[in-house]
């Protein structure tokens, strides 16, 4: 019995924590954030640094979906086109008698958890690779939006909406509040549950898990129906701090969220990770471009930094073991 | 039995095989083209078959680009971007002192060495292919809007006319473009390709040179890709640092559709030329019959979804 304990929690060691990628990350942020304040005065300001993690829990919330997903063994290149759809679809489902806003949020939530779970449906039934399915379905939902908003921007008010993007309980933007909330919730189901286990297990060997008992159809189709949800979180936040929701809102998203899950130590072969190092991640990126944006560069060498960055990031500690 | 007597035997059953898997696809090729042809009878004609093969030029470039990538076990998100590289590198250089052999000369060492460069980190370095194309992608595209940071330039109009005017050389450029595919599998770095993409350890103990094969993969990939990008300036009489974007997504879906596996060694060339032949017919058919653009995008979902599922659900009909 104690053996087993043991196992499950090995002793505290020094070697440990360093080596956790996690914790390198958040150590690379912290290092970047002091140079940074030294560099440029204003940068280490609480409300710069406060308006950077309000950044970051856009990314952060999108790429809690690609987290499971990807430890799951799959990747969901759908994410952008989910946000602009949630984004964009708020004044479509908002109707009179919805003093609060919250209604017209739920049935978008809603919708973009049905779409990420027919992604998961087409990967576990109709046997598609994952790009291929969510790389249709992002296709898919570019059509649908183009008929759906016209090309033009659209704005919606609603007290929600409206305490998702300005509102600052105790100082907090309230975003950083749900994104708390989201990654609590997300860690919790990802390590402490039977439903956390079967995603790992999926993700390590597929086969393996099918013979262990484990339903990969359904896990499978939870796993995207998380990432439609979260997408779809990451679309009412961006609408309501942007005011407005517009074709190609949720582009950018798309590779930053995956971005943030490599650069937080998930495997992207999947079957091993953690959600605590997307969340450095996501605000490494956002600090990535933030600083990029001081140096006061060109588009060009803006985009140049931005990937040379990412690819040096990789350099130091993404290199994958030859697995497969 | 000599050696030489053997090789054509397995060579055509091996083809056979090959063909078998596209045979659908084809079906449906042939039916669109049918269509178009009804639709718009102009098409069989010299300037016709010409201002089809246009549109489908750098489509199929592109594709050949990503299923040569992908038969060797990877895959680029950075085609779009190199489409944009080639087509400003084209644009700056072709209507200056280095005139056009020159420009077309850097474009093509452009492609090659920045598909080598990604090759190498992905193949030496063992970093996941995805992320370090989308991080190629970043580069290369800052690399483009540092050449030509709005869109300008210029090609020389006789260059335009040639390429892209009433003439059928891009129908020509496909059929060479396809020749020399069939040349490249010739040589042993070709050879490997499949080896390489399909059991790599395997491949490797049998003495198959398994690092050069997919760097020199993502070279050619690279050089097409920017090929593309120089007949786009070419049609477009100018260049534009972001005209590339939508390659990315475009030389996937054409490769999956025409059957080329995700994880190396499945598939074969003719599968995405003809999957890059659907889209771009399908796109043509669905304007002339007066389909607004958002229709193009349903209608290239669901197909490509549609790609993927059907021989999955015939084969378990087929072996329950």
């Amino acid at each position: 019995m104690r053996s087993t304990e043991t196992v499950r929690f090995p002793k505290f060691q020094r070697r440990t924590l360093l080596m956790s990628r996690p914790f390198l990350t958040v150590l690379i942020v912290a290092a970047l954030w002091i140079a940074a304040s030294f560099a440029k005065p204003g940068f280490g300001a609480f409300g710069h640094l406060r308006y950077l993690v309000e950044l970051g829990a856009v990314v952060g919330l999108a790429a809690i979906g690609q987290t499971f997903v990807v430890i799951a063994g799959g990747i969901d290149l759908s994410v952008g086109a989910i946000i602009t759809v949630s984004a964009v679809g708020v004044p479509l489902v908002s109707f009179a008698g919805d003093e609060s806003g919250a209604f017209a949020a739920l049935i978008t939530l809603a919708a973009a958890t049905v779409i990420g779970a027919l992604n998961g449906i087409g990967v576990a039934l109709l046997r598609a690779h994952p790009m291929i399915m969510t790389l249709a379905m992002a296709t898919f939902l570019q059509g649908l939006l183009i008929l759906l908003a016209g090309g033009s921007a659209v704005s919606a008010q609603s007290p929600l909406l409206e305490w998702l993007g300005s509102a600052r309980p105790t100082g907090v933007p309230a975003g950083v509040l749900v994104w708390a909330v989201a990654s609590t919730l997300s860690l919790i189901a990802l390590h402490a549950t039977p439903f956390g286990a079967r995603v790992f297990a999926l993700g390590a060997n597929s086969l393996a898990a099918t013979l262990s008992g484990v339903n990969v159809r359904s896990t499978t189709v939870a796993v995207y129906a998380i990432s439609g949800l979260t997408a779809g979180m990451t679309g009412l936040l961006l609408l309501g701090m942007n005011g407005q929701g517009y074709v190609g809102i949720g582009d950018p998203y798309l590779l930053s969220s995956i971005a943030a899950v490599v650069l937080g130590g998930t495997s992207i072969l999947g079957g091993s990770g953690t959600y605590a190092g997307s969340i450095p991640g996501a605000v490494l990126l956002v600090t990535i471009t933030a600083l990029i944006t001081v140096v006061n560069a060109s588009p060009g060498w803006r985009s140049i930094l931005f990937g040379s960055l990412i690819l040096a990031l990789l350099l130091v500690s993404g290199r994958e073991s030859r697995r497969r | 039995m000599s050696a030489a007597g053997s090789a054509p035997r397995l060579y055509w059953p091996a083809q056979r095989q090959r063909n078998r898997g596209v045979k659908g696809l084809l079906t449906v090729v042939a039916a669109f083209l049918a269509l178009y042809a009804y639709l718009f009878p102009g098409l069989i004609s010299v300037s016709g078959v010409a201002k089809f093969s246009q549109s489908w030029l750098p489509l199929v470039l592109v594709s050949m680009a990503q299923a040569i990538l992908m038969l060797a076990g990877g895959v680029s998100l950075a085609i779009g971007a190199m489409v944009s590289l080639g087509a400003v590198i084209a644009a700056t250089t072709m209507a200056g002192p280095l005139g056009v052999a020159g420009g077309a000369a850097l474009v093509m060492v452009a492609g090659l060495v920045t598909g080598a460069a990604c090759g190498i980190v992905v193949v030496r370095l063992g970093l996941p292919a995805i992320v370090v194309t989308l991080a190629a992608s970043f580069i290369v595209g800052g690399a483009a809007l540092l050449i030509l940071p709005r869109p300008g330039g210029a090609i020389p109009a006789w260059l335009s006319d040639s390429l892209a005017g009433e003439t059928p050389v891009a129908a020509l450029l496909v059929i060479l473009a396809v020749v020399l595919w069939k040349l490249y599998l010739a040589t042993p770095l070709g050879l490997s390709l499949y080896a390489a993409g399909e059991n790599s350890v395997a491949a490797y103990r049998a003495g198959v040179p398994v690092d050069s094969a997919r760097i020199a993969a993502y070279a050619v990939s690279g050089l097409l890709s920017t090929c593309a990008g120089l007949f786009v300036a070419a049609q477009t009489g100018s260049g534009d640092p972001v005209i590339g974007e939508a390659f990315t997504l475009n030389s996937i879906a054409a490769a999956v559709l025409g059957g080329v596996g995700f994880l190396g060694g499945r598939g074969a060339m003719r599968g995405a030329v003809a999957g890059s032949l659907l889209l771009s017919v399908m796109i043509n058919v669905m304007y002339f019959l007066g389909f607004p653009p958002v229709a193009h995008y349903i209608a290239q979902g669901l197909i490509i979804v549609g790609a993927v599922a059907l021989p999955e659900f015939t084969a378990r009909r087929s072996s329950p």
